[in-house]
C-alpha cells in the first residue's frame, strides 16, 4: 500500500509548512486532510511495518515503527489533530498559529512512531520546541509562561537524553526491541524524572496549569492532547513492566490534580489540573504493568484525548463568546448555549467516569486491575478518591458556568465549525461508553470476548457489572453530596498558589545569585590571569631589571649597562666546566 | 653508476674536492667561488636524493667498504672504514643537502663571499656528510674535526675582533670536547679491539668468541661512554657545556650563523644519537640504569636553563642561540627516554621518532629564524629585540616569517615544533617520566615568553624615531620633504644620503629562504605519519622491535 510508505509525521510536517504560506482556509483544509491521512495510515498500516536506517554510521534506528501501541497513538493523534484544526479554523486562529500547531502534531507523531530511543528523543525535544512556539505565538502573558515551559521541558528532555545515553552504555543498542525498557538503575531514575516532567509528576507538574490556560483557546485544544500523552507512551516504552513507585505516583497525581482543580476558578486552569489527574490514572496503569492495566492505560489515553479536547473546546467556546476566563464572571450560560452545555456535560460525565460514558470503561480497567493486587490496595483507594475529586470539580465547573446565575447580554452558541468538531467527539465519547468493544478493538494485548468483555492474560474484564456500576454511581453521589456541602466555600476561594510559586522564586533568585557568583569568580580569575600575564611580560621585557632587584645581585651582574658580562664564561672557565662535567658524569656512571 | 652504495663516498668526496677546486680556481678567477659551489651543491643534492631513494626504497641499509678490504678472520671484523647509510643517515644527508643550498642562496648577495668562505663552507659540508655517513667511531672523530675546523674558520671570517675571540673560544672548547670523545673511543678500542660501529655493538653485547659475555658493566666501557657523551655534549652545546655557542653564533657573520645554527650542533646531537643507539645500544642502558638517568637529568637541566637564558637576552641572535641550547637539550632528552630502562616499546619508539623529528625540525626552524633575523638586520639594522619595534609594518614578509617560525619554536600546532615535542612528551608519559613532561612544559612557557617579546616588538610597539617625528610636527616633516626634494639636485647630497643609508635591504635570497623555512616548518608538521614510516627501519633496527 502506498500509505504505508509515507511517514505520518512527514505528511503533517509538510502540511504545517504549507499552512504557514497558503491562505488560511486552504491551509486549514490541508491540515485536516493531512492529519486524517495520518490517522488512516496509523489505522491501516499493518503491525510490524517499520523503516530502519543507520544514523551517524553507528546507531541502528527505526524511524517508522508500527505496533499496537504506536498505531493507537497515531490514530487518536491524527483524528483529534483534524478536529482541532477544524476548531482552530472556526475559532479564528491565524495561519502561523495553525502551522505551529501542525508542526507540534507532526513531531508528536514522529515521537510515537519512533522505534528507537534516539529517534524518540529527537522528536521529543522538537515537540517541546514546537509547543513552546505555539504558546509564544499568542504573546502577552503566554510569553513568560512559554519560557518557563521551555525551561522545564529542556531540563526534562536533557534528563531523558542522559537516561538514553546511560541505557546505550548498558545495552549497546538504542532499539526498543533490544531490551525490555530502560536498563540500569541510573537510566531508570533519569528516565522516570525526565518523562515525569512531561506527564506532570506531582512537584514537576506546575508548568501544566501555568502554560495551558494562557494561549489562544484553539492552541489549548492542541496542547491538552499531545505532550502529556506522548509522555505516557514514553513512560510505557521505558517501563513496559511497570514499577510500584510509578504506579503510586500515578495515584498521587490523580488525587492531587483533582483536588487542586477543585480550587481553581480559571476554567482552563481547572481543566489543566485535570489533565494531571487523568494522566495519573494512565501512569497508574503503566506502573501496575500487567497487560490489562497497560491496556486500560492506553484506553484511557484514547478516551482522555477525546473528552479532554472536548472539554477544552467547550470551555473555549465559552471564552470565545464571552471573553471571560474565570468562573466568577460568568453563569447561567446553559440556556443560551445549549449545544455547548450538552457537549460539556457529555465530556464531564466521561472524564468523571460515569457509567455509559467512555471514561467509565478505561478508568474501570485500571481500577479493576489495581483492585487485584494487595500491594496496590492503597492505590485503588487513591484512584477512587481522585474520582470523587473529579466529580466534585466538574460539578463545580458545570454548575457555575451553565446553571447558577445569569449572564448579561446577547450571546450565541458555538458556530458551525466548532459544533461539528464538538459533536463528532461527543458522539465518540458516548459510543465508546455504551459499546466498549469498539474501544477494545484498539487496545494492545488481550482480546475481545463480548461487546463489553475484554480478556487480558488472566482476567476477563466486564464493564457493566453491578459492582462497577455501583462504584461509578457511588462516586457520583459522593461528588454531589460533597458539592452540596462545599458549594459556598468553593465559590469564595481565591487563587491558590502551587509549587511553582516556590520554585519560580527559588529558580529566579537562585539563578541570579549563581550568575553573579560565576561572573565574579570569572572576573577574579580573569584579573589574576591578567596580572600574571602583565607581570610575566614585564619580566620578559626587562629581565635584567628584575634580576637586579634581588639583593646581592650587584656583585654578580656588575654595573648596569654591562649586560651580564660576568655571567659569560671565558675560555678558562669554559674548560673548567667541561672538566667538571666530565668528572661528575664519570663518577656518576662508574659509581652507579 | 647504478649501484647506490657508491653514493655515500661521492657525497663526502664531492664537497671536499670542490673545496680544493674553489681554492685553485680562485687563484685565477677570484669570483668563481659561487658558481663552483653552486654546481657542487646541486650535484650533492642530486646524490642525496639518489641515496634517499635507494635507502627509503628497495635497498634499505647501504654499506660501502672503503678499499674493499672485506671482513676476514673468524670474527669477521671490518678491517677498513665502512660508510653506512640507513634511514637516519639518509634523513640527515637530505637535511644537510637542502640547507647547504639554502645557505648558498642566503649568502649570494648578503655575504660573506670570497674564495676562503666558499672553500671552508664546502669543507664544512663534506665534514657534515662524513659524520652522517660513517660507520666507524674514529672516522667520526675525524669528520667531527673537519666540521669543527671549518666552522672555526667561518666564524672568524669577517675578521672582526669579537668574532676572532669567539672563534678562538670555540676552537679551544670544541677541541677539548673532541679530545674527550677521542679518549672515549680509545677506551672502547682497548676494551673491544675494533672501531667499527656494528662490530663494537656486537662485541659489547658479547657475541664474538673472544669475549666472555656482555661487557656493558665493564668500567672501561662505562668510562668510555662518559667521555664520549661529554665530548658530544660539548659539540651539541648542552648546558653547561654550551659556553662557546652563544658567542660563536652572535659574532659570526649572519650568513655563517644560519649554516652553523642549522647544521653544526645538529650533527653533534646526531652523533650522540647514533653512538648511543647503534654502538652502545639500548641493551647497554638496560644493564646500567644510572646512565639513562644521568642523560635525562643533564638534558632536562639544559632544556630549562637554555630557555631561561634565552629569555634574559637582549640581542636577537643570542636569544636564538640560547634557545638552541634548550632545543638540543630536548633532543638529547628524547634520546635518553628512548633508551631508558623504564620505557616500554611504544614509549621508546615515540621518543626516538620525536628526537629525530625535533632534530630535523629544529634545523629548519632555527636556520629560518636566523635568516629572518639577518634579513631584518639588513632591512633596518635590527640587532637587539628592542630594534624590532614596528618592523611588522616596515618588513612585513620577514616579520611574518620570523613570527611564524617563533610560534613553531614554541610548539604551536600544527607546525613541526609541536610534532616533535608531542612525540617526546608522549614518550615521557608512557615511560612514566612525569618530571620530564613538567620540564618540557616549563621550557615551553619560557619559550613563549621570548617569542611573545618578539611579537610585541614586531607588531605592537610603534617604531620609535620616525613616528615620534611625524607625531610631533607634521608641518616640519613636509618642510623636510620639500628641502630634500630641493637638495636632491645636488650630487653631493645624493651620495651622502646613499652612504649614510645603512640598510640596503634584504636581498631576495634571504627573504625567500626565510619564507621557505616557515612554510616547510608548517608542512613538516603534517608529516608526522610519514616521518614515523620513513624511520621505521631505523627504529626497528636499533630498538629491536
Amino acid at each position: 500500500m502506498v500509505l504505508e510508505s509515507i511517514h505520518p509525521a512527514a505528511l503533517v510536517l509538510v502540511a504545517a509548512l504549507l499552512a504557514w504560506k497558503l491562505p488560511r482556509t486552504v491551509g486549514h483544509a490541508l491540515g485536516i486532510a493531512a492529519t486524517l491521512s495520518a490517522a488512516a495510515i496509523a489505522w491501516f498500516a499493518p503491525t510490524g511495518t517499520h523503516y530502519s536506517v543507520q544514523l551517524f554510521g553507528t546507531f541502528d534506528a527505526v524511524l517508522f515503527n508500527v505496533d499496537q501501541f504506536s498505531s493507537l497513538m497515531g490514530l487518536i493523534f491524527g483524528f483529534i489533530g483534524a478536529v482541532a484544526v477544524l476548531y482552530s479554523w472556526a475559532s479564528g486562529a491565524d495561519r502561523v498559529q495553525t502551522a505551529f500547531a501542525l508542526s507540534y502534531v507532526g513531531t508528536s507523531l514522529g515521537a510515537v512512531f519512533a522505534g528507537d530511543w534516539l529517534t524518540l528523543i529527537f522528536f521529543w525535544e522538537l515537540m517541546a520546541v514546537t509547543s513552546t512556539l505555539l504558546v509564544w505565538h499568542y504573546g502577552g502573558a503566554a510569553v513568560r509562561a512559554g519560557f518557563r515551559y521551555a525551561l522545564l521541558h529542556g531540563i526534562g528532555g536533557s534528563l531523558l537524553l542522559g537516561a538514553i545515553v546511560w541505557h546505550y552504555a548498558e545495552v549497546g543498542s538504542l532499539l526498543f526491541s533490544a531490551s525490555t525498557g530502560m536498563e540500569g538503575t541510573v537510566a531508570q531514575v533519569l528516565a522516570a524524572v525526565g518523562i515525569g516532567v512531561n506527564v506532570g509528576f506531582v512537584g514537576l507538574h506546575a508548568w501544566l496549569p501555568d502554560t495551558y490556560p494562557r494561549p489562544h483557546v484553539a492552541a489549548s485544544v492542541f496542547l491538552c492532547v499531545f505532550t502529556t500523552k506522548t509522555g505516557v507512551y514514553g513512560m510505557y516504552r521505558a517501563f513496559p513492566d511497570g514499577h510500584l513507585w510509578i504506579a503510586y505516583m500515578g495515584g498521587a497525581m490523580a488525587v492531587f490534580g483533582a483536588f487542586a482543580a477543585l480550587l481553581q476558578s480559571d476554567m482552563r486552569r481547572l481543566l489543566s489540573y485535570h489533565i494531571q489527574s487523568q494522566v495519573g490514572y494512565m501512569i497508574a496503569g503503566v506502573g501496575i504493568g500487567s497487560t490489562l492495566a497497560v491496556a486500560g492505560a492506553f484506553g484511557h489515553v484514547f478516551n482522555h484525548i477525546l473528552y479532554k479536547s472536548l472539554l477544552f473546546m467547550a470551555v473555549g467556546v465559552v471564552i470565545y463568546r464571552t471573553g471571560e476566563e474565570s468562573l466568577d464572571e460568568i453563569g447561567g450560560l446553559g440556556r443560551k448555549m445549549p449545544l455547548t452545555a450538552i457537549t460539556f456535560t457529555v465530556a464531564a460525565l466521561s472524564i468523571a467516569g460515569f457509567p455509559g460514558f467512555n471514561g467509565f470503561v478505561s478508568k474501570g480497567m485500571v481500577l479493576a486491575e489495581a483492585h487485584h493486587y494487595a500491594k496496590y490496595e492503597a492505590l485503588w483507594y487513591l484512584l477512587l478518591i481522585g474520582g470523587v475529586g473529579t466529580f466534585l470539580s466538574f460539578i463545580k465547573l458545570g454548575y457555575f458556568a451553565f446553571v447558577e446565575g445569569s449572564y448579561e447580554g446577547e450571546i450565541r452558541d458555538a458556530n458551525l465549525g466548532q459544533s461539528v468538531g464538538m459533536i463528532a467527539v461527543a458522539s465518540l465519547c458516548v459510543l465508546l461508553g455504551i459499546y466498549p468493544a469498539a474501544l477494545y478493538e484498539l487496545l494492545p494485548g488481550g482480546h475481545i470476548l463480548s461487546w463489553q468483555t475484554f480478556e487480558a492474560s488472566h482476567y476477563a474484564f466486564e464493564v457493566f457489572t453491578t459492582s462497577h456500576i455501583l462504584e461509578g454511581l457511588a462516586l457520583a453521589a459522593a461528588g454531589l453530596v460533597g458539592f452540596a456541602i462545599l458549594r459556598a466555600p468553593l465559590h469564595r476561594i481565591g487563587s491558590v498558589p502551587d509549587v511553582d510559586a516556590l520554585y519560580n522564586r527559588v529558580g529566579f533568585y537562585g539563578t541570579r545569585w549563581l550568575v553573579i557568583a560565576i561572573t565574579e569568580l570569572y572576573a577574579l580569575v580573569d584579573r589574576g590571569a591578567v596580572v600574571l600575564a602583565d607581570t610575566s611580560m614585564a619580566v620578559a621585557r626587562d629581565p635584567e631589571g628584575y634580576v637586579r632587584r634581588v639583593p646581592g645581585s650587584e656583585g654578580v651582574l656588575g654595573e648596569p649597562g654591562e649586560r651580564y658580562r660576568p655571567l659569560r664564561s671565558g675560555i678558562g672557565r669554559s674548560i673548567l666546566l667541561v672538566v667538571l662535567v666530565v668528572t661528575v658524569v664519570l663518577v656518576a656512571v662508574l659509581s652507579g | 653508476m647504478t649501484d647506490p652504495t657508491v653514493a655515500p663516498v661521492l657525497l663526502i668526496a664531492l664537497p671536499i674536492v670542490a673545496a680544493a677546486v674553489v681554492l685553485l680556481a680562485g687563484l685565477r678567477w677570484p669570483r668563481s667561488g659561487w658558481p663552483i659551489s653552486l654546481v657542487a651543491l646541486v650535484l650533492e643534492g642530486g646524490l642525496a636524493a639518489w641515496l634517499a631513494s635507494a635507502v627509503f626504497g628497495d635497498s634499505g641499509r647501504l654499506v660501502h667498504e672503503l678499499g674493499a678490504y672485506g671482513r676476514p678472520g673468524e670474527n669477521e671484523f671490518a678491517v677498513g672504514i665502512e660508510l653506512v647509510a640507513d634511514a637516519l643517515s639518509a634523513t640527515m644527508v637530505g637535511l644537510i643537502a637542502l640547507i647547504a643550498l639554502s645557505v648558498l642562496a642566503v649568502t649570494r648577495r648578503a655575504g660573506p663571499r670570497g674564495v676562503p668562505f666558499y672553500a671552508a663552507y664546502l669543507m664544512l659540508i663534506g665534514g657534515l656528510m662524513g659524520v652522517s655517513l660513517t660507520g666507524d667511531v674514529f672516522n667520526l672523530f675525524v669528520f667531527l674535526e673537519i666540521t669543527g675546523i671549518a666552522t672555526y674558520t667561518l666564524v672568524a671570517s669577517n675578521r672582526s675582533a669579537p668574532a676572532a675571540v669567539a672563534a678562538l673560544k670555540y676552537l679551544i672548547v670544541g677541541t677539548t670536547g673532541a679530545s674527550l670523545y677521542l679518549l672515549g673511543v680509545g677506551y672502547l678500542l682497548m676494551a673491544t679491539g675494533t672501531l667499527n660501529m656494528a662490530d663494537l655493538a656486537a662485541t659489547l653485547a658479547g657475541e664474538p668468541s673472544f669475549v666472555d659475555g656482555p661487557m656493558y658493566t665493564d668500567p672501561l666501557v662505562l668510562a668510555s661512554f662518559a667521555f664520549i657523551a661529554t665530548g658530544l655534549f660539548v659539540k651539541a652545546a648542552i648546558f653547561p657545556l654550551h659556553t662557546w655557542q652563544p658567542g660563536a653564533y652572535d659574532e659570526a657573520p649572519d650568513g655563517v650563523t644560519v649554516a652553523i645554527s642549522a647544521l653544526v650542533s645538529t650533527i653533534g646531537a646526531y652523533a650522540f644519537l647514533r653512538i648511543s643507539l647503534s654502538v652502545f645500544t639500548p641493551a647497554f642502558f638496560e644493564a646500567t640504569p644510572i646512565v639513562a638517568t644521568v642523560i635525562v637529568t643533564v638534558a632536562s637541566v639544559s632544556v630549562v636553563a637554555g630557555s631561561a637564558l634565552a629569555v634574559m637576552q637582549s640581542r636577537i641572535k643570542r636569544t636564538f642561540a640560547y634557545s638552541s641550547v634548550s632545543q638540543f637539550g630536548l633532543v638529547v632528552l628524547a634520546t635518553g627516554i628512548a633508551v631508558h630502562p623504564d620505557a616500554g616499546a611504544s614509549a621508546a619508539e615515540a621518543a626516538l621518532i620525536g628526537a629525530v623529528i625535533h632534530l630535523v625540525g629544529h634545523a629548519v626552524v632555527k636556520g629560518g629564524l636566523f635568516t629572518a633575523a639577518m634579513g631584518l638586520a639588513l632591512d633596518s639594522d635590527a640587532r637587539t629585540i628592542d630594534d624590532l619595534a614596528g618592523l611588522g609594518r616596515q618588513s612585513p614578509v620577514l616579520s611574518a616569517a620570523m613570527a611564524l617560525l617563533g610560534l613553531t619554536l614554541v610548539g604551536v600546532p600544527p607546525a613541526v615544533g609541536f610534532l616533535g615535542k608531542w612525540y617526546i612528551v608522549i614518550g615521557a608519559m608512557n615511560a612514566d617520566l612525569w618530571p620530564v613532561a613538567v620540564v618540557i612544559l616549563l621550557s615551553t612557557v619560557l619559550t613563549l615568553a621570548y617569542v611573545a617579546r618578539l611579537f610585541e616588538q614586531l607588531y605592537f610597539t610603534p617604531a620609535p624615531s620616525g613616528d615620534e617625528a611625524g607625531a610631533e610636527a607634521p608641518a616640519d616633516t613636509s618642510d623636510d620633504h620639500a628641502m630634500a626634494a630641493d637638495g636632491g639636485n645636488s650630487a653631493d647630497d645624493g651620495t651622502e644620503e646613499h652612504l649614510s643609508d645603512p640598510t640596503p635591504g634584504a636581498p631576495f635570497g634571504v627573504v625567500a629562504v626565510a619564507v621557505g623555512a616557515a612554510i616547510l616548518a608548517i608542512l613538516l608538521g603534517f608529516a608526522g605519519a610519514e616521518f614515523a614510516d620513513a624511520l621505521e627501519p631505523f627504529v626497528t633496527e636499533v630498538l629491536g622491535q
